[in-house]
């Protein structure tokens, strides 16, 4: 309808609009009075007029006809005036139909059609029949005490029967959730005697009363009780069955708490479930011990380069002092107890030093209290094969492993045969790594006490 | 004569005395008659199919059937070429009130649903004509008239048979919790698995009024809401809404149903409201399941217009349409479309605005219709419904 030339850009909900509480105030625009304008001006100044786009387009509800209804002449008679509203706002009782004493069947027109017919062949007064008759002649719809004790009892038994004959299929377990097959009669002649037996009806009423209901139930090939007939399938198609149950699948997308089943399947699931919770949680707690030993082998590592690097401060003014480079110097510096050491001899005699280094495979923790070195020994350590080959006065670069002359001939690595390499003490046999991760041969070291006061030549090999 | 055909067209007199052309939907033949004695199914075509029914041949004026040829016409509207018989159908459709239904699940629906299976009720005071087919069990399919009982709503076939069951019958009310009570009105929540029975006679109950409900699931997803009118006879159910438990569209209506008896009364708006007002209390915004009826659209865009406008009058400043959202509990494109329909919403200077001149106001607001009978929230006792574990 509108005429503007262009579009207007979709509403965003979020954002405020101004409310214009006069159309006057669209006039003061440059754009032309569109349609709109006039239509709303016409709205405002219009007399009881029936152009209003919404009104015209439906139809009033005075016009929409509907089917019609009467007034029930006996419905002051039928209901009685007996209640009494509370103060307080009523509440739910809880289901009454829960198969207790309140008798949930009703007759239908069957079975009242039977129990006439049963009764009229039981009366043997004339008078009676005649009275019957006349009533029903007549039309009345007046409840003789006779007749209707008689709906009464027969209702109540048929609505028990019903629920023992339920009770029965329940206890044998072939109570089906939807109706699939036939649902069988389980409750045989002589059991229902004898339940009902308190309800002291003649026997040979019973014996009648029974049959009939019997021929019912597999003429129905169901419940006659509705409470008791179990609902069509899910898939069932035919329009005229209606109140199936929900699949499992819509159930779970409209119920927030998923409805737990009480079966072998989640049983099953359930036990599979915790299972895998309890492998998960070995799993972990393996997870975290190898975690604090990889922790503890890191500390110890740390404290253990900490007391290199001291320790190698000390070797320099020791080692000048000492000639003799095979003896331990710090033997008297540690103090061990026999039972901590379950090593080789090897071990033992080398324990004087801190050699082991980056090895995963023990726990030594060394303790510095006041000068004296303690080694604890947690686990049985793996032999340090490779430490006999040290030469102990070999000076020690923080971080780094000494070098396998063996290993590196197999690489290719070869020393320099350099005459100017004195042969001293094995450095030139084995190097060392220095900065960077390179392998060097020192000719001379500048931390060895002899060489102080030649220069170093760093034969360097990219490694 | 030879009988007529199914989907004969012809002249019918309806109750007001006058003719009125109808469709022959269904036949079937007289017990008390003739080979060619039938009597047919006919639905009035200017009418909604609740006023179908089944007449005798002195109703039918036997000149007036139609020879159709089906030629073809235009429609003004919009501009499509089609035949007679199609542009008839649509004009037909929307008459109905059924435009949101797709073609497909429309012709279903109407093809099983087609022929009204109970023709009167008794329910309580009234004897009331029904509107439409209901899936009652095959039991019932022998049936024209039921009788309920005006509690618990079991239905019966006989007149006797609801006597009886009254004498032993002690439910005086519906069977769930009282949430709402002022005066004479009371509000009963009534939740579809607790009490299985009762919401399931409920659904057949309202299904003879309602078109395009469907039964196909069971009940114990559904809380019922009946409003009722109390007396010293008892709590007497005027009307209901249905509402799902956990709805993902976030409707919270699924059916409303005033009982014919008391239409035209405020206690549908009084319905609509007391749907709202619970989504407000739950904190959520809401709005009723579609397809609505053709009564129930107009009621609904009556409410809007109502609450809406009234906001619009006595607001100052800005507003935006969220802000009316979160305000009344209506949908936001619900609220767009009732001020989009009354042409309240411009586009001026690059901006949207809002119209809100009083004059302008109160024409719509008249047009709309008064309110219903009026919730008063103070006197509302309720929850949010909570799963049970």
């Amino acid at each position: 309808m509108s005429r503007l030339s262009f579009r207007p850009r979709p509403l965003d909900i979020h954002k405020k609009l101004p409310i214009v509480k006069s159309i006057k105030d669209f006039e003061d625009d440059d754009i032309p009075t569109s349609t709109r304008t006039q239509m709303l001006r016409f709205v405002a100044e219009a007399d009881n007029d029936n152009q209003v786009h919404q009104v015209a387009s439906k139809k009033t509800v005075s016009e929409i006809p509907i089917p019609e209804y009467v007034i029930v002449d006996t419905y002051e008679r039928d209901y009685s005036p007996i209640f009494n509203q509370p103060a307080s706002y009523l509440r739910a009782r809880g289901a009454r139909a829960e198969l207790g004493d309140f008798v949930e069947y009703d007759l239908d027109n069957e079975d009242e059609d039977w129990l006439n017919e049963f009764n009229e062949e039981r009366m043997v007064l004339p008078a009676e029949k005649l009275v019957l008759f006349v009533l029903q002649v007549l039309n009345i719809s007046v409840v003789l005490e006779f007749e209707f004790y008689n709906w009464c009892r027969f209702e109540s038994i048929l609505f028990k029967l019903e629920v023992l004959d339920h009770k029965g299929r329940e206890r044998a377990g072939i109570i089906t959730p939807t109706l699939g097959s036939p649902v069988p009669v389980l409750l045989a002649f002589e059991p229902a005697v004898e339940a009902l037996q308190a309800l002291s009806i003649q026997y040979g009423i019973f014996q009648s009363i029974y049959s009939y209901w019997k021929e019912k139930r597999e003429r129905w090939l169901k419940p006659i009780l509705r409470h008791l007939q179990p609902p069509p399938p899910v898939n069932d198609t035919n329009p005229y069955n209606v109140f199936r149950p929900r699949e499992k699948a819509h159930r779970l997308h409209t119920r927030r708490m998923q409805r737990r089943e009480n079966n072998v399947q989640s049983f099953e699931k359930l036990r599979q479930v915790r299972r895998n919770l309890d492998q998960a949680k070995n799993l972990l707690e393996a997870l975290i011990k190898r975690e604090e030993i990889k922790r503890d082998v890191t500390e110890s590592e740390v404290s253990l380069q900490r007391i290199q690097m001291k320790y190698k401060n000390e070797t320099e003014l020791l080692q000048d002092s000492l000639a003799l480079p095979e003896l331990p110097s710090f033997r008297s510096k540690f103090v061990s107890s026999e039972d901590e050491f379950i090593e080789s001899d090897d071990f033992q005699h080398k324990r004087g030093r801190f050699q082991p280094r980056g090895s995963m495979n023990s726990r030594m923790v060394m303790t510095y209290s006041g000068g004296i070195m303690k080694r604890e020994t947690r686990h049985q350590p793996v032999p340090f094969t490779w430490l006999h080959k040290l030469d102990p006065l070999e000076p020690v670069l923080a971080f780094t492993k000494p070098l396998v002359a063996e290993k590196l001939a197999a690489a290719g690595i070869v020393p320099p045969l350099d005459s100017s390499i004195r042969s001293s003490r094995g450095n030139s046999i084995c190097g060392r790594i220095g900065r960077g991760g390179r392998i060097i041969f020192d000719r001379w070291n500048p931390l060895n006490a002899y060489t102080n006061r030649l220069w170093r030549f760093a034969v360097i090999y990219a490694s | 004569m030879q009988p007529l055909e199914v989907g004969t067209r012809v002249l019918c007199r309806w109750r007001d005395g006058k003719h009125h052309p109808v469709k022959v939907i269904e036949r079937r033949r007289l017990h008390s008659g003739g080979p060619n004695d039938y009597e047919y199914y006919v639905h009035y075509t200017e009418f909604n199919r609740r006023l179908d029914e089944w007449v005798r041949l002195e109703q039918l004026d036997l000149d007036s059937v139609e020879n159709d040829v089906d030629e073809k016409v235009e429609d003004k509207v919009t501009g499509l070429k089609m035949t007679r018989h199609q542009k008839r159908k649509i004009d037909e459709t929307h008459v109905e009130g059924h435009e949101e239904l797709d073609a497909a699940s429309l012709r279903e629906h109407e093809e099983f649903t087609k022929v009204k299976n109970i023709a009167t009720i008794e329910l309580g005071r009234y004897e009331i004509e029904t509107w439409y087919f209901s899936p009652f069990p095959p039991e019932y399919n022998d049936c024209l008239n039921l009788y309920f009982c005006e509690f618990c709503l079991t239905f019966m076939k006989r007149k006797q048979q609801l006597q009886r069951h009254m004498k032993k019958c002690d439910l005086k009310h519906p069977p769930g919790d009282e949430i709402y009570r002022s005066g004479t009105l009371s509000m009963f929540e009534v939740d579809g698995k607790k009490n299985k029975v009762y919401g399931q006679n409920l659904c057949y109950l309202a299904k003879l009024f309602l078109d395009h409900k469907t039964l196909y699931y069971d009940v114990d997803l559904f809380l019922f809401y009946v409003l009722c009118e109390c007396d010293d006879r008892g709590c007497h159910m005027v009307g209901y809404f249905s509402k799902e438990k956990h709805s993902e569209e976030s409707y919270n209506l699924a059916c409303i149903l005033t009982l014919p008896p008391y239409q035209r009364k405020g206690y549908g708006k009084f319905l609509i409201a007391f749907s709202y007002e619970l989504s407000k209390k739950e904190g959520k915004v809401g709005t009723p399941e579609r397809p609505l009826s053709d009564l129930g659209l107009l009621s609904y865009r009556g409410y809007w217009t109502r609450v809406l406008l009234d906001i619009l009058k006595k607001h100052k400043g800005n507003i935006s349409i969220k802000e009316l959202s979160d305000m009344t509990a209506i949908r936001a494109e619900d609220i767009l479309a009732t001020l989009q329909a009354l042409e309240l919403i411009q586009y001026r200077k690059g901006q949207h605005v809002i119209c809100a001149d009083p004059k302008v106001l109160d024409r719509h607001l008249k047009a709309a219709g008064r309110g219903g009978l009026e919730v008063d929230v103070s006197k509302l006792i309720w929850t949010p419904y909570k799963e049970q574990g």
